[in-house]
């Protein structure tokens, strides 16, 4: 027989729901911050999705900390040093010029995550406020929206990416990051306001509606903060696509060049010489893969501490 | 039901009017003028006639509508830098190339990936599911340039059973076709097993296992229909995979296909082909919408009148 694989979870919430509901019954203060402590408990009961916070945090000091303790010039030439295999010195050796590829990856991890949460932060802003508006306001803007946004998507996101950094003529930090959110908010987007029409539909909002309250206060305080859970979501789910769009645009040369390193651009550097130093674009790659993976299990395991009962498509 | 294809259907012109158009804008956007960039000095005799030529010193919308005309016939217009070339022969040449890159990957991954999400689902939690979906997390995480890069590094330099680039005899499609399927067939896994997983959970499985029906009965009869049915949609933003993956793999594997050339053009700012490649791979996404759109209708009825 095949079990769920939530089941025992969904029970054991139930479980918890019930206590709770005694507690209440026994005339117990009840705590505003039940679902979120609720969310923590199931979160932390989840081996992998805890494996994979670590995993990511690990990656956040390695890019903050490393380029502050490295005795090492990141662009200084020293052909002396050039193609050394990882060493205690140098954990992960040097490239052609000799630089090291333990600080360089970590500063190119500061651009590659830096534009990703950029790109995340904009994606969120641009989708909620989008399917907020759509969902909110309803009747034929809801509808115009809507089509609007069919029209968009499964619209590739690469070759409008490319467009978009071509009519900024400069690639920078900032181009990269609006270069890079332009095609990619429309599932955010979606999921907002499909969001905002069932909260719309609870009885507090009608509660809220009934005794006047106006529709910003509806807007901002009832439904908004509501959402914040599938926010945070999608928040993990959206900064993988980012991240993997800098190193695509970087490697095919189009975005982040040198003297700048990105870990796209820093694979692209080690796609150059694959067959005599194949770890210098193993490097950079193993980074993205690590990046990606931790922030998927992340928003997994999220998904489930704060609604174990669905299960939304990935 | 014939009422919900002609609707779908007569919904996607608007729609790529409006995707021509913006694409149309963003091109005006680089341009200017395209012929201001080159390094010669060019007369402004010669720049009058070069705006008459391709039709820049008409308004805006006079250029809009030249330009629908000339995609609803299938023209795309002159390369800007390649002089006697027209977009359409560019597109004609390369085409293919992509084409049967993206549909052997296409092929590939739906014969590994949804018996693979079928396996991982009926094994839920065992030994089989993880290793299944170990893999396709990291197919998913894993930059396509890095599966490339070793399997060219360890098929084609080491082992040299393929060779490392190119696109002509059967031996040189393997490895691309194989880099290319790995994001779509890992993404195909991961969505049959969660459907699977949530079907099998439907009252009518246990009604069907509770009057006794043999378990390979119930999954076939039962769960795989209702399974796969949603798996269909998938295939939509699997088209935007194959895009994305198709620029980098081809750009590795020195394919000479649309992806390839997308990026050889954005470099060599022949805007014209940027926006014909564009503007076609965007027709061919929200027609393969379509498609899917109205597959579903067929095979769920539910979902007719919830899309338009």
């Amino acid at each position: 027989m095949v079990l769920n694989p939530r089941n025992e979870e969904v029970r054991e919430v139930t479980v918890a729901r019930e206590q709770e509901d005694q507690t209440f019954a026994a005339g117990a203060a009840i705590s505003q911050t039940s679902l979120w402590r609720d969310a923590a408990r199931r979160f932390a009961h989840n081996r992998g999705a805890v494996i994979a916070i670590a995993a990511f945090v690990l990656m956040l000091l390695y890019v903050i900390i490393v380029p502050w303790v490295m005795p090492y010039d990141p662009n200084a030439v020293d052909f002396n040093l050039a193609y050394i295999s990882p060493t205690w010195a140098h954990p992960f050796g040097t490239d052609e010029f000799g630089r090291d590829l333990f600080l360089r990856t970590a500063l190119g991890g500061r651009i590659s995550i830096g534009i990703g949460f950029a790109g995340t932060v904009a994606i969120m802003v641009v989708g909620i406020l989008y399917g907020a508006i759509a969902g909110f306001v309803g009747g034929w803007v809801d509808n115009a929206l809507m089509r609007f946004l069919d029209a968009l998507y499964g619209l590739p996101y690469l070759p409008f990416a490319i467009i978009t950094l071509a009519i900024f003529g400069t690639v920078n930090f900032w181009t990269m990051v609006v270069a890079l959110t332009i095609a990619s908010w429309f599932t955010t987007a979606r999921v907002m306001r499909g969001q905002i029409i069932s909260l719309k539909e609870n009885d507090y909002v009608r509660a809220a509606r009934a005794v006047g309250a106006r529709w910003y206060r509806v807007l901002f305080r009832h439904l908004l903060p509501n959402t914040l859970g599938v926010v945070i979501v999608f928040v993990f789910l959206e900064l993988p696509g980012v991240v993997l769009g800098e190193a695509f645009l970087s490697f095919l040369g189009l975005g982040i060049n040198p003297p700048k390193s990105s870990w796209g651009s820093l694979a692209q550097d080690g796609y150059t010489q694959y067959l005599s130093h194949p770890y210098i674009i193993v490097i950079p790659s193993v980074a993205i893969a690590w990046l990606i993976l931790s922030a998927f299990f992340i928003a997994d395991g999220l998904r489930e501490a704060l609604d174990p009962r669905t299960q939304a498509a990935a | 039901m014939l009422k919900f294809v002609v609707r779908r259907v007569l919904w996607t012109i608007p729609i790529i009017l409006l995707v021509i158009f913006m694409t149309f804008w963003m091109m005006r956007a680089i341009k200017g003028s395209p012929f201001r960039k080159s390094e010669r000095a060019v007369p402004a005799a010669v720049l009058a006639n070069l705006n008459r030529k391709f039709g820049l010193d008409k308004p805006w919308y006079v250029q809009y509508g030249k330009y629908v005309e000339n995609v609803a016939t299938f023209d795309l217009g002159p390369s800007l830098v390649l002089r006697n070339q027209d977009v359409n022969d560019i597109v004609k040449q390369h085409f293919p190339v992509s084409a049967q890159l993206g549909g052997l990957a296409m092929l590939l991954a739906i014969v590994v990936g949804v018996p693979l999400g079928i396996l991982s689902a009926l094994r839920a939690n065992r030994v089989t599911d993880y290793i299944a979906m170990l893999f396709a997390n990291l197919g998913f995480a894993v930059p396509s340039f890095l599966v490339a890069t070793l399997l060219i590094y360890e098929f084609a330099a080491q082992l040299r059973w393929f060779p490392t680039n190119g696109w002509t005899s059967a031996d040189t499609k393997v490895l691309p076709v194989i880099t290319l399927s790995l994001g779509p067939l890992t993404y195909f896994a991961r969505i049959v097993r969660g459907q699977m997983l949530e079907t099998l959970q439907q009252d009518y499985v246990r009604t069907a296992k509770a009057k006794g029906l043999r378990w390979k009965r119930i999954v076939v009869v039962h769960v795989l229909r209702n399974s796969l049915i949603p798996a269909v949609t998938a295939a939509g933003p699997l088209l935007g995979f194959l895009v994305t993956g198709s620029f980098i793999v081809e750009n590795i594997f020195a394919i000479p296909g649309i992806g390839r050339y997308y990026v050889t053009s954005v470099q060599g700012r022949d805007y014209s082909t940027v926006m014909g490649i564009t503007v076609l791979l965007a027709i061919l996404i929200i027609v393969a919408n379509m498609i899917v759109d109205i597959l579903y209708g067929f095979l769920d009825p539910r979902t007719r009148d919830a899309r338009t």
